[in-house]
């Protein structure tokens, strides 16, 4: 089973601590994961896990985006904290059409509402929403308790 | 035919940027505005090969007396942008063709 984590600007700084933890949990749930991301993004994850300990996959955000066919992963798993994220995490479900999880948040509340709606409105992903910026924990917390929705059946 | 859109913005300066560093919503409304005619694709829909990435239905503008189209193109860290682009005229029927009704 294949899962992409997909995520969006590294400006946020709960975003890049939240990829490597959410590539560890679905490596450990027993998926094949691949991260894929803008060049900036993935520098910093490159950084983090230099022995690629955690991250075992990583892919430009474009050029995935050009080859995607449906069915190519089982679970897409989406970082949204921006409104171009939230097209992207959107596209990337319409091309997909599988399992997804988009986990939204952002410092502004009113923010975390606009991209709920953006995405609750054009897919069926399941939505884990928070108020974060700097500490990752709230959204972390949340994710751990959705992703037993998402277990590999035997 | 094969089309890289960020090449082709990047080394030709025949097209227009209507709104840049925006979202996707107010993109959608600048090319409804400036359109003569409106059609409306999925996300992950090529137009002239380039998937279009957005919220669905995603409109594409064609004003036919210039021979332009207006697309949105988003990149992660830089927002949306409404581009009005010349196309040959054999696209534009192409194009009509992608129209999904919405």
């Amino acid at each position: 089973m294949k899962a992409m984590i997909l995520l969006g600007c590294p400006e946020a700084p709960a975003q890049t601590p939240l990829a490597v933890y959410a590539s560890y949990k679905l490596n450990q749930m027993g998926y094949e994961t691949t991260i894929v991301s803008n060049p900036a993004a993935g520098k910093l994850l490159d950084v983090c896990d230099p022995e690629h300990v955690y991250i075992k996959n990583r892919e430009d955000i474009d050029r995935t985006l050009e080859d995607l066919e449906e069915g190519d992963y089982d679970l897409l798993l989406g970082l949204v904290h921006k409104d171009a994220a939230a097209t992207f995490f959107v596209t990337y479900y319409h091309i997909l059409q599988t399992k997804a999880i988009a986990l939204i948040f952002s410092r502004d509340g009113a923010e975390v509402e606009e991209f709920v709606d953006m995405v609750a409105s054009s897919t069926d992903a399941e939505i884990v929403a928070a108020k974060a910026y700097h500490n990752p924990t709230p959204i972390r917390v949340k994710l751990d308790k959705a992703l037993k929705n998402f277990e590999i059946e035997e | 035919m094969s089309f890289c859109l960020e090449t082709y913005l990047q080394q030709s300066d025949d097209y227009k940027v209507l709104a840049k560093n925006s979202g996707v919503k107010e993109c959608y409304k600048i090319i409804e505005t400036e359109s003569d005619e409106l059609i409306h694709v999925n996300p992950g829909d090529k137009i002239l090969g380039a998937r279009l990435i957005g919220l669905p239905p995603i409109p594409v503008g064609i004003n036919e007396a210039e021979g332009t189209i207006l697309i949105t193109y988003t990149k992660p860290c830089h927002g949306t942008a409404a581009i009005e682009l010349p196309v040959e005229k054999e696209e534009l029927i192409s194009i009509r063709k992608m129209d999904i009704g919405a």
